[in-house]
């Protein structure tokens, strides 16, 4: 890393700049915490700190079978699909950064072209699709675009971490007599562990990201995600606009994206520049 | 949305190691077992990949080229390319598509102006570097559809914050210019910490050393950065614009919670979104599917060809 | 539409498709089942979020009133019509047999029929729902000569304004254009309230001056009759001449239903064509009504000090201005229509429940509590629905000469290119306006064209 002198007028600097991009990345999430807090009498009155507090948004929203039930299908929907991206992932990118097989090059490129792919290209015909076969307003139904459209991340990010490991001890594996697999199962797989978890994150953060498909195959209280029901929040009464809800549940979804972020800053950088950074 | 985009840039840089894979002097056995189990290893990945996009983009070409709407359920014909006639006919489609190409341009040159002061700020700041790391990747992560909701509470007239900065009676996000500037604002503050951290990964390859050279030689800030920096971050650079142009044509989230399309503000996906949701009119809505599929691979190619961005993922399959 | 309808079938297609993956993922399959318990068969109403609380009353009522043959239950759809028809109509065609009694907006009623999602009512069920109910609801139910819902309530507008501004109401168009102006000379409240936002209501609004003016927009056969006689362009300079009149209001073509009820109970507005809802909302204080609680000084100018007088005091109404002199109104009426699924599994329990969710007292219940007009005639008779609509008379006027938006499958689609045209109202020109109107409108009828 390139050092500057110590002078304490670049260190003035330096911190205002870092002050401007901490407002920047922090005012808007502030934003919709402060409305998530604020009456109802005070919730139009643009002030950016509530100047009466309250916890009713929450309370009302974990009243609503809307919300709770989205939100135990967006966890599981998520948790599920990262499963299931990573262990698919895993494997593929293990072959693709290890073992010489023919159509290796195809399976690069086209989850390439999946990375580029217009996701709404994909929403009619799935739709038409699955209310045929009955995947329409099912979990699978999400979880499989998902997994879909999470794989080339998980296989670049996880075949670049499969290239920092040191390979000779799978060599070595295969040298006291492991088959490939036994290699691949006793020796990679712990050593690939942390690049995997941060796969994982980054997967999960997708998949819980979601809009498009989510309301593209979805229904009904079934498996509708947070994401959706969030957008077809209604007031509580005729004349009330339900900007205190969406806020208080807008927030609840930011809770789980500030905890990786505050916990695991490192790993998340690594992972979305792992190829470059390590050079 | 950005997030499915991000891992190619693990390819962008050549691996310096070379890891110690096995020979050619190998046994054909050896090679035949591997083979076969980089196949089996492959094979889920494979499988869910054709069946959730290669089949369904098959699907969506025939369905494009079908009279097929839900409410006529007893019309469907084969009408063979006039839908495609219909939609590039259709002011609606050009209004669209000028609407995205407007939003993906102006956003991206701002990401990249954006995000390199970004980038340059990480990787040389003195002062709390670990924070503002660590906050930046809060717009990235955050939900887009949470932070669609707080720029648009944020705008909207007696509620918001920065509404009650305008004049009275104005209502930013009902009327076309304002609008697109807050789409393209909520886009651009979502994105450019990631086009940053792509832009911070290509910064750690210049050397230090050639920089201090060429401050010895007399070179300012700005040469060094348009002589020595940018042209070594050129790889990182194209890559990251590439894979932000095709991210930011998709748009949908802000546009569907800040303005649900009205006012002329529709992209592309919105468009095709109402024509299958709104008319449930299945062949028009997957002729422009389709439409928007070919428009993205027109964009990659020209990137490609323009500006001479290697497809990334050709290196790790030359890579051993 | 001459092609018949089959409303037997419902059930999509199959495609061939390649399960097999899905097993991959048959762990993941938890998806919650509500398998019935025990008892009488349950029939899922869904209807719109706005009412739930009356809806959900008459169902219990009509639970008990089954003798425990049935049990209704209300499952509350979202609160903007365009989301509750994609939800619903997303449920149907994935053939979701949980769906059995829908509340659907009057407009939807030939297109959920066209497209087999809902169930004919059989003859004897058709023939009690006629009997006593109002002809215009009665419209928006008959599809290709059938009856296809039960009309549950209806709406209509009519003029509300402020009568210290304008001590006789304006009986066209025209006049209130003039008054508005007047006002606006003066520096008064000058507003004409109409919903010119770019959505349905500016359809209506549209819908009704054309119908005014001795037009149709499209006829019950699907033809395009929007380019015959003057009738499209009479009613386009209307829109135009009251959203760029001097003294309109600047942001009419951002306003809704409640933008122009605000700005009459905060007192700047003059004239506003509204909906039943608007009485009680500036009758109720905060935070449940609106209220129109606000301060106007002499002149009728809003007022931040206690001047003794109030908006409410000088809120009245009069009949829908007309188009053409001496020729009445025909303001579109809206409402809800209560369908039978044709994917639900107990519909002839249905069709007895959805006569008994529309019967008298739960129609006046929806009327009192709701602000929902009723689709009975008789009902506007009963002193206890005259008492709580005051303005009743001018409510039936306006039912009674209401005309029905477009009754074809492709109404939407109709719709969304009509709002996407008329909007902002300011700038239509009525000269060059009408052709491009047909143009698309046709499109649209024919599910032909793009829908913006």
């Amino acid at each position: 890393m390139a050092t500057t002198t110590g002078d304490p007028r670049a260190r003035v600097w330096w911190g205002v700049a870092g002050l401007v991009v901490v407002l920047y990345a922090l005012i808007p999430v502030l934003w919709i915490l402060s409305l998530s807090f604020k009456t109802t009498d005070t919730i139009t009155d643009g002030n950016f700190i509530p100047r009466s507090w309250t916890l009713d948004n929450y309370a009302q929203i974990f009243s609503l079978d809307i919300f709770t039930s989205a939100l135990r299908n967006s966890i599981g929907i998520s948790i599920i699909a990262t499963v299931l991206a990573v262990v698919i992932g895993t494997m593929a990118a293990y072959a693709i950064a290890r073992l010489d097989f023919p159509g290796k090059k195809i399976l690069v490129g086209v989850s390439l072209l999946i990375a580029m792919f217009p996701q709404v290209s994909l929403v009619s015909p799935l739709f038409d699709i699955e209310r045929a076969v009955g995947l329409f307003d099912t979990w699978p139904g999400l979880i499989l675009p998902y997994i879909t459209f999470a794989l080339p991340l998980a296989i670049y990010t996880l075949s670049a971490f499969f290239r920092e490991i040191p390979w000779e001890l799978e060599k070595a594996a295969k040298m006291d007599g492991a088959t490939p697999l036994q290699a691949f199962r006793s020796v990679i797989v712990p050593l690939a562990a942390p690049g995997v978890f941060t796969t994982a994150i980054l997967v999960f953060i997708f998949c819980w990201n979601d809009f498009l498909f989510a309301i593209s195959l979805t229904s009904t209280q079934r498996s509708q995600t947070a994401t959706v029901a969030i957008a077809n929040f209604t007031g509580a009464s005729q004349f009330a606009e339900p900007t205190g809800s969406i806020a208080a549940a807008a927030v609840l979804l930011t809770i789980p994206i500030i905890i990786f972020v505050l916990l695991f800053q490192r790993r998340i950088v690594a992972g979305l520049t792992s190829g470059a950074v390590k050079g | 949305m950005s997030i499915q985009s991000d891992a190619p840039v693990a390819a962008t840089k050549q691996e310096s190691r070379r890891p110690a894979g096995p020979t050619k002097a190998q046994l054909s056995e050896g090679k035949r077992a591997e083979r076969n189990l980089g196949l089996l290893l492959c094979a889920p990945a494979a499988i869910i990949i054709v069946l959730v996009t290669a089949y369904p983009i098959g699907y969506a070409i025939w369905l494009s080229l079908q009279r097929y709407d839900l409410r006529f359920p007893a019309e469907q014909t084969f009408v063979g390319l006039s839908n495609y006639a219909t939609v590039l006919a259709s002011s609606y489609w050009w209004q669209a598509f000028g609407v995205t190409m407007l939003i993906t341009v102006i956003s991206v040159v701002i990401e990249f102006v954006l995000g390199l002061a970004l980038a340059l700020l990480m990787h040389r700041t003195l002062v709390a570097r670990g924070l503002v790391r660590t906050v930046i990747l809060i717009p990235y992560g955050i939900v887009t559809v949470v932070a669609a909701f707080s720029w648009q509470f944020a705008w909207t007239p007696d509620k918001g914050y920065l509404a009650a900065l305008l004049p009275d009676s104005s209502a930013p996000l009902t009327e076309y210019g304002s609008a697109l500037a807050i789409i393209i604002g909520a886009e651009v503050w979502k994105t450019t910490p990631f086009m940053a951290l792509l832009l911070l990964a290509g910064l750690a390859l210049v050397p230090d050393d050639l920089l201090k050279a060429a401050q010895v030689d007399g070179a300012g800030p700005w040469q060094r950065l348009t002589q020595i920096i940018l042209p070594m971050m050129k790889p990182a650079i194209l890559v990251a614009l590439l894979f932000r142009t095709l991210d930011a044509f998709r748009v949908f989230d802000n546009i569907y919670i800040l303005t649900q399309g009205s006012n002329g503000t529709g992209s592309v996906s919105m468009l095709g979104y109402d024509n299958l949701f709104k008319a449930f009119n299945l062949g028009i809505g997957s002729a422009i599917s389709v439409l928007i599929f070919i428009c993205v691979a027109l964009l990659a190619i020209l990137f490609i060809k323009l500006f001479g961005a290697s497809a990334p993922g050709s290196e790790p399959s030359g890579r051993r | 539409m001459s092609e018949p309808v089959h409303p037997t079938s419902r059930r999509a297609r199959r495609r061939p498709v390649v399960v097999g993956a899905c097993a991959v993922l048959a762990a993941a399959a938890i998806a919650g089942c509500s398998s019935g318990a025990t008892g009488p068969p349950v029939l899922n109403f869904y209807g719109p979020a706005d009412g739930a609380t009356q809806y959900s009353a008459a169902a219990e009522d009509c639970t008990a009133a089954s003798g425990g043959r049935y049990s209704v239950v209300y499952q509350s759809l979202p609160k903007a019509a365009d989301d509750q028809r994609l939800q619903l109509a997303r449920r149907l065609v994935a053939g979701d047999p949980e769906v059995d009694i829908l509340g659907i907006d009057v407009t939807w009623t030939a297109e959920f029929a066209a497209a087999g999602w809902i169930e004919k009512l059989p003859d004897d069920v058709a023939a009690r729902v006629r009997q006593g109910t109002l002809e215009g609801p009665l419209q928006t139910s008959t599809y290709q000569g059938s009856l296809w819902a039960a009309p549950l309530n209806t709406n209509t507008q009519i003029l509300w304004y402020r009568k210290d501004l304008s001590p006789t109401p304006p009986a066209t168009w025209d006049e209130m254009i003039a008054a508005s102006e007047r006002l606006a000379q003066q520096g008064l409240p000058s507003y004409i309230e109409v919903q010119g936002a770019q959505y349905e209501g500016l359809v209506v609004w549209f819908n009704t001056l054309i119908n005014s003016a001795g037009g149709q927009i499209v006829d019950e056969n699907g033809r395009v009759l929007l380019g015959q006689g003057d009738a499209a362009q009479k009613a386009l300079s209307v829109m135009q001449r009251v959203a760029a009149a001097p003294g309109s209001d600047p942001s009419l073509s951002v306003n809704k239903e409640n933008d122009g009820r605000l700005a009459m109970e905060a007192g700047t507005a003059a004239f506003q064509i509204n909906y039943p809802f608007v009485y009680a909302s500036i009758h109720t204080p905060p935070p449940d009504g609106g209220g129109g609680g606000t301060f106007i000084d002499a002149q009728g100018k809003p007022s931040g000090t206690d001047t003794g007088r109030r908006v409410v005091d000088e809120f009245a109404w009069a009949p829908y201005p007309s188009v053409v002199p001496g020729q009445q109104a025909r303001p579109t009426i809206g409402g809800i229509n209560l369908a039978v699924s044709a994917t639900g599994d107990h519909r002839d329990l249905a069709f007895e429940a959805i006569q008994c969710l529309r019967n008298r007292d739960n129609q006046l219940r929806n009327a009192v509590e709701g602000g929902v007009p009723p689709t009975l005639a008789d009902l506007y008779s009963d002193p206890a629905f005259q008492a709580k609509y005051p303005a009743w008379e001018a409510i039936k006027s306006s039912l009674d000469n209401a005309s029905v938006r477009p009754l074809t499958p492709a109404y939407t689609s109709i719709s969304i290119v009509l709002s996407d045209l008329l909007n902002p109202p300011a700038e239509i020109d009525p000269e060059t306006a009408v052709p491009v109107l047909v143009d698309q409108v046709e499109g649209a009828a024919n599910s032909e064209g793009l829908v913006p």
